[in-house]
């Protein structure tokens, strides 16, 4: 294999530092990078936190310095306010519920770091994302080779691909994700055998900006408070008085009085009107949703409508079979073959063909 | 590995890492101590701080010994408020260009009212909070005698400003401010950390009360720095427990790193004489021809930009005999060492990160504010966006810089510019700033050049 200098984003954690090993491994010169993206310098919160944070730069720079590779730190605490932060105050306040870490991927990361990457003559960059690029090779007579397919990592566990599916696809044309072919057990094995400082770090939970995970008290102090309003069932009927929709999200049973003895769950959001609509879990199965805001991760539409394939609501759910319209004003309706629960407006709904990612959206309702 | 960011640290010459080897085998008893190996230990702390007064043309019981040029600043500026606080003035005056030291002990004295002296005008007067006064500024970044004159009060205690900018290189004339500022009575404090060592420095002439150095800027090593009080004024101490330096700064000393400090400083000064010891030319003469070697190198680069006391002066001829009174004056004006650019559209930092990965050092700004958001704010005061401010390089030589460092940059940095330039902007950009240089690129072929690779990285 040929030797080439390769910037690795680094965010601290056990997997970018494995990632970053295996490369100068096989005789890369590496580059790292850490993004910092939140200003929690000197607070007692800056000592957790997902990635990105003081401590976190620190294990970065512990790991380079470990492994004798020059490690960079760049500022973008900034553009990860309004482009996340600001995101997520504001889709809570509107009564949906945000994905920041798509979002971050989205509109964040992979800019900055593929023009750093350029600018230190880097041609590649590499993450710790657990996925797959598959490049496909140009076709004749056309110089740039068409974006690489998204896939899901080999391990289903710790999959990040339903993150990833917002990244334009043209900036993948340059990126490489040496852990999709491994298990997160294998990582941790290696980081061990690497002698990585952070081998038996926690994966993180919490999202990077609110590390003590009170999503709420955030949303409040950053003036993102919904409205306050009732508590309603399916039919309308007054059930009691919540303080405000952002503490609620679809599916979500906590802070919903129990009528009956039997479990309510919410159902729907009305930030207008501040209204909480709550039901029985049969109640929360929905067939229909609807998708905007669509992209399409091989960089073109789909050429055959409906387009049959399946759709992952959130994170830790699992890809449904259904049917998806075709897309009218970049958006479209989904139709899933059997009932799903946890439909929540402000999440992405990631379309995949077997491994593939093929496309997706925002759930709209 | 080359290393141009001298005015970050200059590395200690051998000798004085030599000499603070020595001295921790010879010297390990506590200065303070009654015994030989304490008597022996102050014996070398005292030639030591003759050394530094020598040095400095001021008199050995006029020095304390600190952790560096933070710790120096600090104590000169908050003490020395103090002090004049007691006498009934609470006006201050400062540049915007000072050092984040200089500028964080002004803060301190706001947050607080002072430094609190046990029972002192201090105790009492929450309500003291200074009143600053930041001098306006040129696009050079020079100081004019009359602002100051403006800005004096009589209630003003004290005048800060440094002796050379630890970022553009620019010389100040801290004697006739200092004459300006004691005529209405006001103290005058210079940080000399950038200025000692580089230039010749004699502190009883420039007229001024206190002064910062720091050993690590001239040769020694780091940790170890220096005040200079003028005989007579009092300064509170910022710690407490100790005895030490006549009870101005207490907590045993830094022996060894004191005697490398004051070998440093003898060094530093055999360098600035006429002909050194070595029979070599002196320190700014060598500085001199390397710098003008540098401008030769940089002004190849499309679109660069001079920025300090010089700018837009590309003199690249050998450099004259500092005879001349032009040559004199234009070393009054700056270091000889210290040059400090801008390449419109390549952000400061990543020209600074991918000349790291070539092997050559230099740095964005002061050390001590690099790896924050914030664009330099000696930058800003010379009226620069923050966006062009964040484009500095400062290029700072020292006494391991040779001609052959200065042609490896030269060679590097054009395909260093111009590939952070193609992967920071849009074409347009790049270009359109391109269109209004300081300098015309001594060649044409390489700024067509570059106008392609620009578009084609859009």
């Amino acid at each position: 294999m040929k030797r080439e200098r390769i910037v690795v984003a680094m965010s601290g954690g056990v997997d970018s530092s494995t990632a970053a090993a295996l490369l100068l491994d096989a005789g890369h010169e590496v580059v790292g990078v850490t993004l910092k993206l939140t200003n929690a310098t000197g607070t007692a919160a800056s000592i957790g936190g997902r990635c990105c944070g003081p401590r976190d730069i620190e294990d970065a720079r512990a790991t380079a310095a470990l492994l004798g590779f020059p490690h960079y730190v760049l500022d973008e605490s900034a553009a990860f306010q309004r482009a996340v932060i600001d995101d997520f105050v504001a889709e809570h306040a509107a009564g949906r519920t945000p994905n920041p870490c798509v979002r971050c991927n989205e509109k964040l990361k992979f800019g900055p770091l593929l023009r750093f990457a350029r600018a230190v003559g880097a041609r590649r960059l590499a993450t710790g994302h657990y996925a797959r690029l598959v490049h496909q090779p140009a076709a004749r007579n056309d110089e740039t080779a068409p974006a690489p397919f998204l896939m899901r990592a080999r391990d289903r566990e710790k999959d990040q691909s339903y993150f990833l599916f917002g990244v334009p696809p043209t900036l993948f044309a340059d990126v490489t994700f040496p852990l999709g072919e491994q298990t997160k057990d294998q990582v941790r094995a290696m980081a061990r055998r690497f002698a990585l400082p952070n081998a038996d770090k926690p994966d993180s939970q919490e999202l990077c900006f609110i590390p003590d995970g009170d999503h709420k008290a955030f949303v409040e102090s950053h003036g993102g408070a919904g409205r306050t309003g009732e508590i309603v069932d399916e039919r309308g009927a007054l059930l009691g008085a919540h303080a405000g929709t952002h503490r609620f999200t679809v599916g979500q049973r906590r802070g919903v009085p129990v009528a009956d003895g039997s479990r309510r769950f919410v159902l729907r959001i009305e930030a207008a009107t501040g209204k909480v609509v709550v039901g029985p879990r049969e109640s929360l199965g929905r067939h229909h949703l609807t998708v905007s805001d669509l992209r399409w991760t091989s960089g073109r539409a789909p050429q055959t409508w409906p387009l049959r394939c399946a759709v992952q609501i959130r994170h830790h759910a699992a890809a449904a079979p259904a049917w998806v319209s075709a897309p009218e004003d970049s958006s479209c309706a989904v139709a899933l073959d059997s009932a799903a629960v946890g439909v929540a407006p402000g999440q992405a709904a990631v379309f995949y063909d077997g491994d593939r990612v093929v496309g997706g959206g925002w759930i709209a309702a | 590995m080359i290393y141009l960011d001298h005015n970050a640290t200059t590395p200690a010459r051998p000798e004085v890492v030599e000499a603070m080897a020595r001295a921790a085998v010879d010297f390990p008893g506590n200065p303070s101590s009654v015994h030989g190996w304490g008597r022996r230990a102050r014996d070398a702390v005292e030639r030591a701080r003759a050394a530094v007064a020598a040095f400095l043309g001021v008199r050995s019981e006029e020095i304390v010994f600190t952790s560096g040029g933070t710790e120096g600043d600090n104590l000169a500026i908050r003490g020395l408020w103090d002090g004049a606080l007691s006498r009934g003035r609470r006006h201050l005056i400062a540049s915007p260009l000072e050092h984040p030291a200089v500028r964080g002990a002004i803060d301190a004295i706001g947050d607080r009212g002072g430094v609190t002296i046990g029972g002192g005008a201090n105790g009492a007067a929450g309500s003291l909070v200074p009143e600053v006064t930041w001098l306006p500024v040129s696009a050079r970044g020079e100081l004019a005698e009359d602002d100051l004159a403006a800005a004096l009060r009589d209630d003003t205690a004290l005048v800060t400003l440094a002796l050379a900018n630890h970022e553009l290189g620019n010389r100040y004339p801290l004697a006739r401010f200092a004459s300006l500022s004691r005529a209405r009575g006001a103290l005058v404090h210079t940080d000399a950390v950038q200025a000692a060592g580089k230039v010749p420095l004699n502190l009883s002439d420039l007229g001024v009360d206190a002064a910062t150095i720091s050993a690590h800027k001239l040769g020694g090593p780091q940790g170890v720095g220096a005040v200079f009080l003028r005989r007579g004024l009092d300064l509170p101490p910022l710690l407490r427990g100790g005895h030490q330096e006549r009870e101005r700064r207490p907590g045993t000393e830094n022996v060894a790193g004191i005697v490398g400090f004051g070998l440093a400083c003898q060094m530093a000064g055999a360098s600035l004489r006429p002909v050194d010891d070595s029979g070599l030319p002196n320190r700014m003469d060598r500085m001199e021809a390397l710098r003008r070697a540098l401008l030769g190198h940089l002004r190849a680069v499309p679109g660069v930009r001079l920025l300090g006391a010089d700018a837009g002066n590309w003199t690249t001829a050998p450099a004259p005999a500092p005879a001349t009174d032009d040559a004199a004056a234009e070393r009054e004006r700056r270091l000889p060492g210290t040059v400090m650019v801008a390449f419109p559209g390549a952000p400061g930092q990543l020209v600074t990160i991918g000349l790291d990965l070539e092997g050559i050092a230099v740095s964005t700004g002061a050390a001590c504010s690099s790896g924050s958001l914030e664009p330099s704010p000696v930058l800003r005061a010379l009226g620069l966006s923050a966006e062009q401010a964040a484009e500095g390089i400062r290029i700072s030589m020292g006494w391991t810089t040779t001609a052959r460092d200065i042609a490896r940059l030269g060679e590097v940095l054009p395909g260093v510019v111009a590939r952070v330039r193609a992967a920071s902007h849009d074409g347009q950009a790049a270009t359109a700033e391109l269109g209004a240089p300081d300098v015309t690129p001594a060649r044409p072929a390489a700024a067509m050049s570059l106008a392609v690779a620009t578009r084609s990285g859009s």
